[in-house]
C-alpha cells in the first residue's frame, strides 16, 4: 500500500468517477489504517443529497485569505473567523497551515475538507522527501493537491486553497481548489471577504515593496475584509516565507487593529452620518 | 454588472454609475445615464431592473418637481431621500420596484449630503456608499483611502481608483463609467470613462 | 448506557449509539497492543441523531418517499479545560422532534482504563479522521473530547461534524450551544491562541468556580431550551481520577 514505486497515475484517465472506490493511500490518512476509503450514501441523487446533508450538518465556513509574491518573498495573511451558518462557530481557527518548514497552504471553505486535505498534502510531502531525498517544489505539491481535488470533483467538497512556499526555483504560490482548478499566480485572495481584500490589496500592491510594506499591506487588507465581510473577523495572522523557509511575523486581534488604523473615529467613513 | 459608488466629502458629493444598458447577455448601449438630475443640486443614481429603474425615477422625479412648483420651494435632499424612501416602502408591499439608489445633493443649509437605499427601502446616510458586485472591491478601498478634507481632483483619482478596480477584477465589468459631482455650484459631469473599443 | 426507550419506526436507533459503538470499535482498534501509560479521556456527543443504515442499505439503492437519515435528538455537552482540571458535562433529555424519549440518556463515552491513548492530541486527530471518513454520508454528531494531556493539563477539542477540529479552553456544543457558548466566552475567554506575541490563552478559573459556572450555564440553558433539561452530568477529571456530579434541571 505503501506505494514507492514510480507514480504513473498520470497515465490513467482521472475520471470523476474515481473517487466512488476512492482507495485512500493507506499510509496518507493518519493513524487509522482500518480507514480505507470513504462510504457512500445509497442514494440515487449524490448531488442533491450531499446539498441537503450540508443543510443539516452546516460545517464550519466563511474566510479572508490572501497571498502574494514580491521582492522579499512571499506574503499570507488570513483572518480566523469560523461560522456555521449566521452562528460564529470559532474566533481562533488557524487558517494557514504549514504542511512543513517550506510550505503553507491556506484555508477557505469547508474547515474540515481543507484541514483534512492539506494534513493529507502534508503526509504526501513528506512521502515524496523519503522517496526522492528531496524537497518537494511548489509547483509538484500544488499539482498533488490539484489531482486529488480533481479526484472528487462533483462530490461536494468544498475547498479553496493558496499553496505557498519556497523552493530551487525561488518563491511559488498557486491556487488550489474544489473544482481541481490549480493556476500559478502574483497576488490571490480566497474567500468570502476576499472582494474587499482585492479592494486593497490591489490599490498597495507592488513588486518592489519592501518587506515591513508587504506585511502591513496583506494586515491591513485582512483588516477591511473584515470590517465588511461579517463571517469574516477574529485574528489576523501574517506569515513571511523566503529561502529559509516560512515564519510568522504577526498575529493580532481585528479590534485592536480598527483603533489603531483608526484612533479618531471622525477619520472613519462609517462615523458621522447620523440622518436626522 | 451595474456599478454605482459614491462619497460625500467636506464640499461636495461626488457619483460614479456605468453607463451601460443590457438586456440579457448583451450590452444594447453604451451612453446610458443613470446618474439622473433632480434638480440644480441633486442627483439620484439607480440601479436595478431597467423598466423599474425608469418608472420608479420618473416617479419620484415628477413628484418632487410638482411639490417645488407647488409650493414655491425646493425639497431638502434629506427630504427627498425621506419621500424616496417612503415611496419606495410602500411599494415594496403592493408591486416592488426592484431598484437601488444613491441620492446625493447639496443643500444650501447642510452642505452635501449622500444617501444610499436598496429596494427593500432601507435608507442610510453614508459618507461612502455603493451597489452592484463592483462595489465590494471599492468600499474597502474606500474605507481605507476616503477623507473627509479630499478636494475635487483627489476625490476623483480615488473614484477613477475605484473604477480601475472594477475593470481589474470584476468577470461581468461594464466598459464605461460617467463620473458627476455637486457641490455649491451645482451639478456637472467631470469625467466620463470609456474603453476604446465601446467609443 | 441505557438501552433506548423508544425506538422509531425502522431500524433507527436513537441518539448517537452507531456512533459511539463504531467510534469506540475504531479507537479500540487503532489502540490494541500499544503499552502506553493509561490517561482516562472522556470523549462525550451532543445534538446525535445519528445516520442509520436501513434495512435495505446493503442491497442498493432503494428510496424511500419522505425518509430522511437524519434526526435531531437535541442536548446540550460543555467542557471546560483548568490548569489541572478538565470539566465535562452534559444534560441527560433525548428528545425527537417534541417528544422527549428519555430523561436519562447519558451523552459520555468513557474509554476505559484499558483504553490506552497516547495523548489528547493524537486522539483528537484520530477523531478528526473517523469523522471525515464519513465525509459524504456524514455522522450528525456535534463533538467535544476532553481530559487531561500529557503535561496534566486540561484539554478540550471541539469538532465539527465533518472532522474539522481545533483545541480550545473550553467550548459547548448541542442544542444550547447558541444560548451557553457566549456566557463561557463572556466568563473564560482569554487572548486568542493566534496572537503573536504571544499570550497566555487558557483561562484558569478555580475548579470549584469553573463546576458553579458550568450549572449556571446549564440552569440558564434550560430556562430557554427545549431540548436541554431533566438533569446535567458533570464528570471532573484531575490527576486523582474522574468524580461525577448530578445537577437537577427543569422536567418541563
Amino acid at each position: 500500500m505503501v506505494g514507492l514505486g514510480l507514480d504513473l497515475s498520470v497515465l490513467e484517465n482521472p475520471s470523476k468517477s474515481a473517487a466512488t472506490d476512492a482507495q485512500l493511500d493507506g499510509l496518507s490518512v493518519g493513524v487509522d489504517l482500518g480507514m480505507q476509503s470513504f462510504p457512500l450514501p445509497q442514494v440515487h441523487d449524490l448531488d442533491s443529497f450531499e446539498r441537503e446533508v450540508m443543510e443539516y450538518v452546516k460545517p464550519s465556513h466563511g474566510t479572508t485569505t490572501l497571498g502574494f509574491i514580491f521582492q522579499g518573498g512571499v506574503i499570507m495573511a488570513v483572518d480566523s473567523r469560523a461560522s456555521m451558518g449566521s452562528y460564529i462557530s470559532s474566533q481562533t481557527v488557524k487558517k494557514v497551515i504549514e504542511i512543513n518548514p517550506f510550505l503553507l497552504g491556506t484555508m477557505a471553505g469547508g474547515a474540515a475538507d481543507c484541514q483534512f486535505w492539506l494534513r493529507n498534502l502534508g503526509t504526501q510531502c513528506r512521502l515524496y522527501e523519503l522517496n526522492t531525498g528531496k524537497r518537494i517544489t511548489v509547483r509538484a505539491a500544488s499539482k498533488l493537491l490539484a489531482n486529488t481535488m480533481y479526484s472528487y470533483k462533483g462530490m461536494g467538497l468544498s475547498m479553496g486553497t493558496m499553496v505557498a512556499g519556497w523552493d530551487a526555483t525561488g518563491p511559488g504560490l498557486y491556487y488550489v481548489d474544489s473544482d481541481g482548478q490549480r493556476t500559478k499566480g502574483q497576488v490571490f485572495s480566497v474567500g468570502s471577504g476576499s472582494l474587499y481584500a482585492y479592494g486593497v490589496l490591489d490599490q498597495g500592491y507592488k513588486w518592489d515593496l519592501d518587506v515591513e510594506t508587504a506585511v502591513e499591506l496583506g494586515r491591513r487588507a485582512i483588516y477591511h475584509a473584515t470590517f465588511r465581510d461579517a463571517v469574516s473577523g477574529g485574528t489576523v495572522s501574517v506569515y513571511h516565507v523566503t529561502e529559509k523557509g516560512w515564519t510568522k511575523i504577526s498575529g493580532t486581534d481585528v479590534g485592536e487593529l480598527h483603533y489603531e488604523y483608526y484612533d479618531n473615529p471622525e477619520k472613519h467613513p462609517c462615523n458621522g452620518t447620523q440622518p436626522i | 454588472m451595474e456599478y454605482l459608488m459614491g462619497m460625500r466629502c467636506n464640499d461636495f458629493v461626488m457619483l460614479a454609475c456605468d453607463t451601460t444598458a443590457v438586456q440579457q447577455i448583451i450590452t444594447i448601449k453604451h451612453d446610458e445615464d443613470k446618474l439622473i438630475p433632480i434638480d440644480s443640486h441633486k442627483l439620484m443614481g439607480v440601479a436595478g431592473e431597467p423598466g423599474d429603474r425608469v418608472q420608479f425615477s420618473e416617479f419620484i422625479l415628477a413628484n418632487i418637481r410638482l411639490y417645488a412648483a407647488r409650493n414655491n420651494r425646493e425639497l431638502s435632499t434629506s427630504a427627498t431621500a425621506h419621500f424616496t424612501r417612503g415611496e419606495l416602502a410602500t411599494a415594496l408591499r403592493k408591486r416592488p420596484y426592484m431598484a437601488n439608489l444613491l441620492i446625493a445633493g447639496f443643500d444650501k443649509a447642510g452642505g452635501p449630503s449622500l444617501y444610499w437605499m436598496d429596494y427593500l427601502a432601507t435608507m442610510h446616510k453614508m459618507n461612502i456608499a455603493g451597489t452592484g458586485y463592483g462595489s465590494y472591491f471599492v468600499l474597502s478601498m474606500f474605507d481605507k483611502l476616503w477623507r473627509k478634507d479630499l478636494n475635487e481632483s483627489e476625490a476623483l483619482d480615488l473614484m477613477l481608483k475605484g473604477i480601475d478596480e472594477v475593470k481589474k477584477r470584476l468577470v461581468v465589468a461594464p466598459p464605461s463609467y460617467v463620473i458627476k459631482i455637486i457641490d455649491a455650484n451645482g451639478t456637472r459631469t467631470i469625467k466620463t470613462v470609456t474603453d476604446p473599443a465601446v467609443a | 448506557m441505557e438501552p433506548p426507550t423508544h425506538c422509531r419506526a425502522g431500524a433507527t436507533l436513537p441518539s448517537g449509539q452507531e456512533f459511539l459503538q463504531s467510534f469506540q470499535h475504531r479507537i479500540a482498534r487503532a489502540f490494541a497492543g500499544d503499552t502506553f501509560e493509561p490517561i482516562p479521556l472522556r470523549c462525550q456527543m451532543a445534538g446525535a441523531g445519528v445516520q442509520q443504515p436501513h434495512a435495505g442499505a446493503q442491497a442498493g439503492p432503494r428510496v424511500h418517499a419522505n425518509w430522511s437519515p437524519y434526526d435531531d435528538n437535541g442536548g446540550t455537552c460543555v467542557a471546560v479545560a483548568g490548569n489541572d482540571y478538565c470539566i465535562i458535562a452534559a444534560s441527560t433529555r433525548m428528545s425527537s422532534g417534541y417528544a422527549i424519549l428519555t430523561r436519562r440518556s447519558s451523552k459520555f463515552l468513557k474509554f476505559s482504563d484499558k483504553c490506552l491513548i497516547a495523548s489528547a492530541g493524537f486522539q483528537a486527530d484520530l477523531l478528526g479522521n473517523t469523522l471525515y471518513y464519513k465525509r459524504f454520508f456524514p455522522y450528525y454528531a456535534w463533538n467535544l473530547c476532553a481530559g487531561l494531556d500529557e503535561e496534566g493539563k486540561g484539554a478540550v477539542y471541539t469538532y465539527d461534524p465533518v472532522g474539522s477540529f481545533e483545541r480550545v479552553g473550553y467550548s459547548c456544543q448541542g442544542s444550547g450551544k447558541d444560548l451557553i457558548q457566549p456566557v463561557l466566552d463572556n466568563q473564560l475567554r482569554a487572548a486568542s491562541p493566534l496572537l503573536l506575541p504571544a499570550k497566555n490563552w487558557m483561562s484558569s478559573l478555580p475548579l470549584d468556580q469553573a463546576v458553579d459556572l458550568v450549572k449556571d450555564a446549564f440552569v440558564s440553558a434550560g430556562e430557554r431550551d427545549i431540548y436541554t433539561g431533566d438533569w446535567v452530568e458533570l464528570l471532573i477529571v484531575t490527576k486523582g481520577g474522574i468524580r461525577r456530579e448530578e445537577l437537577e434541571l427543569k422536567k418541563d
